[in-house]
């Protein structure tokens, strides 16, 4: 049984931010289909989608959605795979994968937000 | 009342595993385990299975019937029907017939320290530690457990994960750390925060729901590890 700083830190704070992030994506889920489909007929047009992201709270809202949904579903993958006995073997492998995945889909997804 | 029942037996010879079919009249008042006794004695001596208390206290007679890990000695046959399927407890390797390999999960068990951890251990002059009937009641419950193992067969996170503590281990560790009187809180801990312990919970809930003792493996699972999240954040803190 090793341990490494990894498995003291991830595990609990993992766990906490899984519930953390699962509220509020099914939040985040409901007001982005709020604008995108219930205020206009054309929320979806190009145009419309370039105006709205204009605006920093629109922004900030969407790398927000965007940071939770990775780390929802990175952290979600480690999980799964560390139920296997595979996955318990390459702990270490597994927790860095996942987490730098997370890292790079929000800072890919946060330089494509900056760009509008 | 008496019925003509067919107890379906999973066997195991060490080689192949294969069903055996037996048939027999089953009397009010007989329990799953005097059926494979009568089967024993009347049938196919060559039957294995485990059993010593034969009333619920030893946990050594749980195996699956129909489909669910059970006590036999504490299932009536007349109460399940006339179709019996038994089956060796899953999660854990068949040695023969109904008999399986508790090793680890004994092993697991052990793992995590459940007894007593004090500072003032001192066998030559004994100590008496008092305790309110509340902070008895804290841990009661979970001092049922008669290591059965049917918990462990049902539960999800152990067949994919063949080091998982498992609900047993766990509960035995939530026994202890509720414990007024322990001080070996931090130590055990740390035994059930690596990624082999809590974390791997899916709070399916199975083992509450197969426990004989309705202890709720389910529960303490969940407060060790609510307990070991508030833990290991503040130690990071310190
Ligand atoms: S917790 Fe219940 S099911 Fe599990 S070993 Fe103990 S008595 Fe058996
Ligand atoms: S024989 Fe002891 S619990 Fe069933």
């Amino acid at each position: 049984m090793s341990e490494s700083h990894t498995r003291k830190v991830l595990e609990p704070f993992g766990w906490v931010f899984q519930m953390i992030t699962g509220l509020l994506l099914f939040a985040f889920v409901i007001f982005h289909l709020y604008i995108t489909h219930l205020t206009s007929h054309d929320a979806l047009e190009y145009a419309k989608v370039v105006q709205r992201l204009s605006n920093p709270a629109i922004k900030a809202f969407y790398w927000l959605f965007l940071a939770s949904a990775s780390f929802h579903a990175f952290n979600g993958l480690r999980a799964i795979l560390l139920d296997t006995d595979f996955g318990g073997r390459n702990e270490r492998a597994v927790n860095t994968l996942t987490m730098a995945l997370f890292v790079v889909a929000v800072v890919y997804g946060g330089l494509l937000l900056i760009t509008f | 009342m008496e019925r003509e029942v067919l107890f379906r037996i999973r066997r195991f010879d060490g080689d192949k595993s294969y069903w055996q079919d037996f048939r027999f009249t089953a009397k009010r008042g007989m329990t799953v385990l005097d059926g494979l006794y009568y089967i024993k004695e009347n049938l196919d001596g060559s039957l294995a299975f485990r059993a010593s208390c034969r009333m619920g206290v030893c946990g050594s007679c749980a195996v699956k019937i129909n489909g669910k890990p059970r006590l036999a000695c504490e299932t009536q046959i007349l109460d399940i029907g006339s179709t019996l399927e038994i089956e060796p407890l899953d999660n854990m390797p068949v040695l023969k017939d109904l008999i399986v390999d508790m090793d680890d999960f004994f092993r697991k068990h052990e793992a995590v320290k459940p007894y007593l951890m004090r500072e003032d251990d001192d066998y030559e002059n004994p100590k008496e530690l008092l305790q309110t009937p509340k902070e008895l009641h804290a841990y009661y419950d979970f001092t049922l457990c008669i290591k059965c193992g049917a918990c462990y067969s049902a539960c999800p996170a152990s067949a994919t994960r063949s080091d998982y503590l498992g609900p047993a281990a766990i509960t035995a560790a939530y026994r202890f750390c509720a414990d007024s009187r322990d001080e070996g809180k931090e130590e055990r801990l740390s035994l059930v925060s690596g990624s082999e312990g809590v974390w791997r919970c899916h709070f399916n809930a199975e083992c509450s729901e197969v426990c004989p003792k309705s202890i709720e493996p389910a529960k303490a699972v969940q407060k060790m590890r609510l307990m070991s999240a508030i833990h290991m954040i503040k130690s990071i803190f310190r």
